[in-house]
């Protein structure tokens, strides 16, 4: 834990800089597990963040002075979690613990996988994007970036992540639950992937499909908000939580670690939206804001609509299958439906979406 | 066989089987006594050479023998946690290539466990096999309904050569843990071998599980498992649907056949993934010739499995472990790969040895690649790994690891054959469409 000092003009970093830790006075221990980050002053602080917090800020800084604006998710995109917090207390209340166990260790998993980040293929900048992108996020994708939040999302050496901080919290918080034996199971089925349409085929497969990524989780990390704040009103609920206090802190801290992932992809995808960027052959050439709006709204349309209807019918599925089971079951079927407050997505198909642009 | 003809066979299978224990036994002691003699130390002594040696007479006395050796020496081939290297290697290609039976010994076989003539169950039986294996031959027929079938038909003398072989292997032992000074425990496997062989000689659980991993798959139209006709199976027939395919590792005669090989080592891992990490019940041995491939109507593969002989219950939880294991490899997770190493049921004969399984997942990662583990037991990865459980006998592994790992070893090699990767964790996700 080296003692680091960043300038607010120090736009270059080294990976190890990157990765430098806080100077913690003691470290989290989630559900018995020693977790990345730890308490300074009592207060919890974010993993890997005493240089990676300010050069994202100097990075942003340097995009507002050019007059850049910064690209992100309006909040009317953002669907609910289902089973809602009223839904998921009183299916917990009713004894049918299920659903949440299943859906909290899916979350673990699927945050565990965000580690693939750091197997993101990127371009080479200098041939494929026409300025310099020198002293940027962009360029630090590979230098430390993408590393620091792999590690942050699946553990590194002694230190559990966020998958094991989900687990803790889960385990904390429902007092250790039976695991539902078809949580693997659930990951492998479902919808086929279909192949990645290219939307700007003379872009190179590697700029093109990083950009794809980089939008994808940072559409994923956007909507994660949601699940927190869910997961911490239930998992924090004394009526509901074998320990309230705790298990909400646990989720807490993952939402707080994940404020950086979404700050340097903004950051990152703004600054490839101001630049121009030149097809694989070299001979034609796309504004990076034609390129990064279209992908990021296909993304966002997929992700917003479909994927929500399917995954809300399946898991609405699932927890009627759970509460047939019980011996109250067309009552309990009953409340759990007139808590459901449903959702719609505010677009028709053929509307193009808003992406909020927000001075950086 | 007549019961002249047993009574001949016996003392002959018993005299090969013991000549070939002793020749095995002098090769390794002669040196360590002449070392000893010598006063050097028999441990520093390089033993590939002995075990290649020693592996290849014991083949030779399988295929000479057949029968319960083969199958044997096909279970030795896939504990790699307990046979040097050499023997793995040698042994595991005791494979689908043996003489067949003449037509009569399996034509009694079926009338008499059908109590009727083979005509009146069959309405065409090629009397040439289309594959003989050790305890069973394969031979192409037609129902009197018109269908085409494939009959497997088990030996009629397999039960005998099994009591005799297993007598035989129990006494050398016995007599071998008297000579020898240091004796390695052989008679637990032994009953592990008798065990998983009785099993297998019932054929009414290999149909068992065949309908079971057909019902997996039910919705999925992407694999195939060749539907059994229950009422001319037995426990020594099975009548099965006839299903003819590339085999999966031959990519020239895949694009022949038109099937689209894109993505297809991950749809097959996600074939085994469901299997093994998700029902807990899974084919064991997947080698090139028990997958073939056909194309869908849009070109796609659809992948039909065979032979169910060797299929295998997962304890509960084993999934979740396993999965538990390769994440925590990929993402460098040492704690978390302590934790699923003793979920799985590892062992170590103190608590204190972490290291030693820590230790041992370094080497097997050591041999990837990359340096790291990204999803795929490749060869040298289960190699290396094996390798270093052998060498740091404080480990325990269990059994159903060993299985698993050979089996992702084995789809690792069709991968390699195809150019692509059979990486699990990528397959983790659903298939692609």
């Amino acid at each position: 834990m080296a003692e680091i000092a960043v300038t607010s003009s120090q736009l270059e970093f080294t990976f190890d800089e990157i990765m430098t830790e806080d100077a913690y006075d003691e470290p989290l221990i989630a559900g018995g597990v020693r977790c990345h980050g730890g308490y300074t002053n009592g207060e919890y602080v974010s993993p890997r963040g005493a240089v990676r917090r300010p050069a994202i800020g100097n990075w942003q800084t340097r995009l507002a002075q050019a007059g850049e604006p910064l690209i992100a998710v309006p909040e009317k995109y953002v669907p609910p979690n289902y089973p809602s917090y009223p839904q998921a207390k009183f299916l917990l209340q009713e004894g049918i613990v299920e659903p949440v166990t299943r859906s909290l260790t899916i979350i673990s998993i699927v945050e565990g996988f965000g580690a693939r980040i750091r197997e993101v293929e990127v371009p080479d900048f200098a041939s494929e994007i026409e300025e310099s992108v020198e002293g940027t996020a962009l360029a630090h994708l590979t230098n430390g970036l993408f590393e620091a939040h792999a590690r942050d999302e699946a553990g590194h050496r002694d230190q559990g992540g966020h998958k094991q901080m989900w687990e803790a919290a889960r385990d904390v918080g429902l007092d250790k639950p039976e695991i539902p034996n078809d949580v693997l199971l659930r990951l492998m089925s479902g919808p086929g992937r279909g192949e990645r349409k290219r939307l700007f085929p003379a872009l190179s497969e590697t700029m093109e499909g990083m950009i794809t990524m980089m939008a994808n989780v940072l559409i994923i990390e956007t909507f994660a908000e949601g699940t927190f704040d869910w997961a911490q009103e239930l998992l924090g609920d004394p009526e509901i939580s074998a320990d309230a206090e705790r298990a909400a802190h646990i989720v807490n801290c993952v939402a707080r670690d994940e404020v950086p992932h979404v700050d340097y992809l903004t950051v990152a995808l703004s600054e490839l939206r101001s630049r121009t960027l030149r097809s694989a052959d070299g001979k034609q050439a796309f504004t990076g804001a034609e390129v990064i709006d279209t992908i990021f709204r296909q993304q966002l349309r997929g992700m917003a609509t479909q994927r929500p209807r399917q995954n809300r019918e399946r898991m609405r599925e699932e927890i009627r299958g759970c509460i047939d089971d019980t011996k109250r079951a067309s009552a309990i079927a009953r409340t759990f439906e007139d808590l459901d407050t449903g959702w719609t997505f505010p677009h028709t198909d053929d509307e193009e979406l808003d992406i909020l642009l927000q001075p950086a | 066989m007549t019961n002249m003809g047993r009574l001949i066979a016996r003392p002959y299978r018993a005299s090969r089987i013991g000549w070939t224990a002793l020749c095995v036994w002098l090769r390794y002691k002669i040196p360590a006594w002449w070392d000893l003699l010598l006063r050097r130390d028999p441990k520093a002594r390089d033993l590939s050479a002995v075990h290649q040696k020693n592996a290849d007479h014991i083949f030779d006395t399988a295929v000479s023998l057949r029968g319960m050796l083969v199958k044997m020496c096909q279970i030795i081939g896939t504990r790699s946690d307990i046979f040097p290297r050499e023997f793995v290697a040698t042994l595991s290609k005791c494979h689908d290539r043996l003489p067949p039976r003449e037509f009569d010994v399996i034509k009694q076989v079926i009338e008499e466990d059908f109590g009727a003539d083979l005509d009146s169950v069959y309405s065409e039986f090629e009397p040439t096999p289309t594959a003989a294996a050790s305890l069973a031959q394969v031979h192409r027929a037609r129902l009197l309904s018109g269908e085409r079938v494939a009959v497997k038909v088990q030996y009629p003398d397999i039960e005998h050569i099994m009591h005799t072989d297993f007598a035989t292997s129990r006494r050398i032992a016995v007599i071998y843990s008297r000579f020898d000074d240091n004796p390695m425990d052989f008679l637990p496997l032994l009953d592990e071998l008798q065990k998983h062989l009785r099993m297998e000689l019932d054929f009414r659980r290999e149909v068992e599980s065949a309908d079971r991993i057909r019902e997996f798959f039910v919705d999925d139209p992407s694999v195939h498992v060749p539907k059994i006709v229950r009422q001319h199976s037995t426990r020594r027939v099975i009548t099965m649907e006839f299903v003819d395919g590339v085999k999966v590792n031959d990519p020239a005669a895949l694009a022949a056949a038109g099937i689209d090989t894109k993505n297809l080592m991950t749809r097959l891992m996600s074939i085994f993934n469901r299997m093994i990490l998700a029902y807990g019940f899974f084919h064991a041995d997947p080698h090139p010739g028990n997958i073939f491939v056909n194309p869908s109507e849009s070109g796609k593969p659809v992948f039909t499995l065979l032979d169910f002989g060797l299929a295998k219950e997962l304890p509960d939880g084993f999934g979740m472990g396993l999965f538990e294991l390769m994440f925590s490899m990929m993402t460098f997770n040492e704690s978390a790969m302590l934790r699923a190493f003793k979920e799985l049921g590892f062992k170590t004969q103190d608590d204190d040895n972490d290291e030693t399984l820590l230790l041992i997942a370094k080497r097997m990662m050591s041999r990837s690649d990359t340096g790291t583990f990204q999803g795929e037991f490749t060869e040298e990865m289960t190699d290396e790994m094996f390798d270093a459980i052998r060498e740091n006998p404080v480990v325990k592994v269990p059994t159903d690891f060993v299985l698993v790992a050979r089996a992702f070893s084995l789809l690792s090699g069709i991968g390699h054959a195809l150019g692509q990767r059979a990486n699990a964790l990528d397959a983790m996700g659903p298939a692609p469409a």
